[in-house]
């Protein structure tokens, strides 16, 4: 299996949801699992978002100080997977778009986001799971109406794969 | 979603600007040297674009917001800013089909900028300049 071996414009990247009104989202092995990972990022899936934001995982650190030390010290601890806030140009037929405003509605449904980046050729895939939460339109004038929505990833369920 | 087709853009452009300002011609703007009418208007199309947005989609991509730019040209000067008054009221702030049924497609919004107006004095006519530009659902 081969990583893209470039640098990615930012462009490369895409972003797929797994289907279906009641999804089960992967394991957290399915999540690091190429076949499990590439079966969502297919053009049905695909989320027509404007771009892709920051993702991976937040930083969280406990600070501690030693008693007759001269420097304290810090400690990463459970850090929270990013939340992601994301835009897309809404079109109300959108399927996938649909899915997400109604994953927000009930706000428990949890559902396999990909994403993915290439060069082309090769493919990498960060896989999580997470929850949709804050769907709004902004139809401000000007440009396209837009789509916003955050997802909330579920902690300890992320991972990587890629193709060959 | 698919780049709108300039060619659909040209051919409704000429249509409305027709039907606003009739009876004065209306040509495209490599016309403009041949027109000999005291009074006339070209246009020229810019600016046609979407957008684009992440991913390997290709019709991943926002709205079009072509402009074309009216060249009013008149012998006397009030014809041409009684002209381009014509096209402010027909055109300014206009929502729905725009360029007739047969080549037309809907705008969400035609915006207006009057821009300068000038006087040529080789070709002995007065000159008016505006912008248009249209907001399409794509």
């Amino acid at each position: 299996m081969a990583l893209p071996n470039k640098v990615l414009p930012g462009f490369s990247a895409a972003m797929y949801a797994q289907s279906g009104a009641t999804p089960t989202a992967l394991t957290l092995a399915q999540l690091s699992t190429l076949a499990n990972v590439s079966a969502l990022a297919i053009s049905g899936n695909l989320l027509n978002v404007e771009a892709i934001p920051a993702f991976g995982q937040d930083d969280a650190v406990a600070s501690f100080t030693v008693a007759g030390s001269r420097q304290s010290d810090k400690i990463p601890v459970q850090s929270a997977p990013t939340s992601m806030t994301i835009t897309a140009a809404w079109n109300p037929s959108d399927t996938v778009l649909l899915q997400v405003r109604a994953d927000a509605y009930n706000g428990t449904t949890e559902r396999t986001y990909v994403i993915s980046a290439t060069d082309g050729t090769n493919i990498i895939y960060y896989a999580f799971n997470g929850r949709a939460s804050q769907f709004n339109i902004d139809p401000a004038p000007g440009a396209e109406a837009k789509a916003t929505f955050t997802i909330h990833p579920r902690g300890n369920m992320y991972g990587w794969s890629n193709n060959a | 979603m698919a780049q709108m087709n300039p060619v659909q853009y040209g051919k409704a452009i000429q249509y409305q600007l027709s039907q606003i300002v009739t009876p004065v011609p209306v040509y495209a703007a490599f016309n403009r040297n041949f027109a000999v009418q005291p009074k006339f208007i070209t246009w020229m199309l810019r600016n046609v674009h979407q957008p684009v947005y992440t991913g390997q989609n290709q019709n991943n991509k926002g709205i079009d917001t072509p402009v074309f730019q009216i060249s009013i040209f008149t012998q006397e000067i009030e014809d041409g800013f009684t002209i381009s008054n014509q096209i402010l009221q027909s055109l300014h702030g206009y929502s729905g089909l725009f360029g007739g049924t047969t080549n037309g497609f809907y705008v969400s919004k035609a915006d207006v900028s009057w821009l300068y107006n000038s006087y040529d004095n080789t070709e002995k006519m007065a000159q008016i300049f505006l912008d248009c530009t249209l907001d399409v659902p794509t």
